[in-house]
């Protein structure tokens, strides 16, 4: 079985030269929960971007086996669903419902179906009854679950996230944990947030200046305090399992 | 941070409600077009026109308060035009209305009915828009023809207003948070430029991050609705009872009115 994702010696630089991805080469096995953990500009939100081909550079990705081409642009879709970094560039219809269907109704369901559909991920991200109200007066934890129920709606088999746990409280966070614990889809989540990786993910993937740093277990490498302060970042305040 | 947005009656429901959307803009544009070629110099008819809009906002349940703030809102661009006329045309004239007659000018005559015709397609156009899904719209426009780039611009622009608008307030409340003193009209003026162009560059910044996650969910440039439009005899009945009305208008009350 292919893996959920993977990168065979990818580099990426931006329109101004400026080199953002070096020489990446990561595998994701299905059904794994993996953070990218890094400082800010470390290339983190960029490789996310790489998975789902938005970016194209150089080397390949693939993604559940099939090759990020133009070609297969479409089935990437369906298959990597894309949450990012700011929930209000996510939601972009006049109703939370008209939004979440969004996805589902490009992907071919009609009426009912996709009705159906929007209702049973409102009630898995637990905004049951909301769906008349317009996105941009959802708070900010209401709005990062919008986000992620716009994704899930389109059932993909891998789900990325780009800072997920950006400007919620602590009883959001909580919420948003307990929402991606239930999720049997492969995950791999982008945040500098140390705590909430370590609560998430079983894999860690250190990233900086482009390049990846070290890739293991989510306890050895975050709990490696050498590593971690050396890189911009901290060691999680409490073991998670 | 909350807006009041311009469709917020458009999600109840009533027999208006219910009508397809395409009708509803088809009425409109006729009805618009039949308002603004009323002649400038006959105020009269305007009123008997405004009773069609009317009856919809009633049955349909929109606040008539609401109403009315939104044309008072847009008002200013139309009393600018409309308030200059009484300025170049002085020519006398003779207005008779019923049991009434009175001595004004032209120009006084031309801004009536210019204020008039306003208020009358303003009515009608909140009646469309307060009865509409905006997103049902937007279907309807598609399917009508209009071209799918102008149509997708429309969804954008009612969606990112209300965030422009938030950081409009954000970069202003920023601004009054640090200026301590009147820097004068210049430096103002200079600070306003540049609030604008970093407006801009957000704004791109904005539509780039957007136009991933459309495509991040399978967009390809048609835009979608749950709703399925169709049109049923209530909407034949709608359309063929707003062609009788100003059918009626055109031919039996203005003759009349003469």
């Amino acid at each position: 079985m292919a893996n959920a994702i993977e990168l065979v010696d990818f580099s990426y630089s931006y329109p101004d030269g400026t080199r953002a991805l070096s020489g990446i080469t990561l595998s994701v096995e299905h059904g794994r929960r993996v953070a990218l953990i890094g400082p800010n500009g470390a290339g983190k939100s960029t490789l996310l971007l790489a998975m789902a081909g938005f970016v194209k550079g150089q080397g390949k990705v693939f993604v559940d086996g099939l090759e990020v081409t133009r070609k297969n642009i479409k089935k990437i879709r369906r298959l990597l669903g894309c949450c990012l970094e700011n929930a209000d560039d996510q939601l972009f219809m006049p109703t939370l419902f008209d939004d979440i269907a969004f996805g589902p109704l490009n992907m071919g369901l009609e009426g009912e179906q996709a009705e159906t559909k929007v209702r049973e991920t409102l009630e898995v991200v637990g905004l049951t009854g909301m769906g008349d109200k317009a996105p941009h007066h959802l708070s900010a934890g209401q709005k990062r679950a919008a986000a992620i129920a716009a994704v899930l709606a389109m059932s993909p088999k891998i789900i990325t996230f780009d800072e997920p746990d950006g400007s919620l409280d602590p009883s959001n966070r909580k919420n948003l944990l307990r929402l991606l614990a239930g999720l049997s889809q492969t995950l791999v989540i982008a945040t500098c947030n140390i705590d909430f990786a370590a609560a998430v993910a079983e894999r860690a993937v250190l990233i900086d200046s482009g390049r990846i740093i070290a890739d293991g277990d989510a306890e050895e490498v975050m709990h490696d305090a050498e590593l971690m302060t050396g890189h911009g970042l901290e060691v999680p305040q409490r073991r998670s399992k | 941070m909350h807006h009041a947005y311009i469709d917020k009656f458009a999600y109840q429901d009533s027999p208006v409600h219910q009508l397809d959307a395409r009708v509803k803009f088809i009425v409109l544009v006729v009805f618009t077009a039949v308002v603004i070629s009323q002649p400038l110099t006959r105020p009269a008819i305007l009123p008997c026109y405004a009773v069609g809009p009317f009856v919809l906002l009633v049955v349909a349940r929109i606040p008539l308060r609401f109403v009315f703030k939104e044309i008072l809102l847009v008002s200013p661009f139309v009393l600018v035009l409309a308030l200059s006329c009484p300025l170049y045309d002085r020519t006398g004239v003779t207005v008779s209305f019923g049991p009434f007659v009175w001595d004004t000018s032209a120009g006084w005559l031309r801004c009536a009915v210019i204020l008039g015709k306003f208020v009358v397609t303003m009515l009608a156009l909140i009646a469309l828009v307060s009865t509409t899904r905006f997103n049902d719209l937007l279907v309807g426009l598609q399917k009508l023809g209009v071209p799918k780039l102008l149509v997708i611009q429309l969804g954008f622009l009612y969606r990112y207003i209300f965030i422009l608008i938030d950081r409009v307030q954000h970069m202003l409340r920023a601004r009054a948070a640090r200026k301590l003193r009147n820097l004068g009209f210049r430096t103002e003026l200079k600070t306003a430029a540049a609030m604008v162009g970093s407006l801009l560059v957000r704004s791109i910044d904005n539509a780039e991050n957007i136009s991933l996650a459309m495509q991040g969910r399978g967009f390809d440039g048609t835009w979608r609705t749950i709703t399925r439009l169709r049109v049923r005899p209530a909407d034949l009945i709608f359309a063929a009872g707003a062609g009788c009305f100003l059918v009626a208008l055109q031919f039996i009350v203005r003759p009349a009115l003469q």
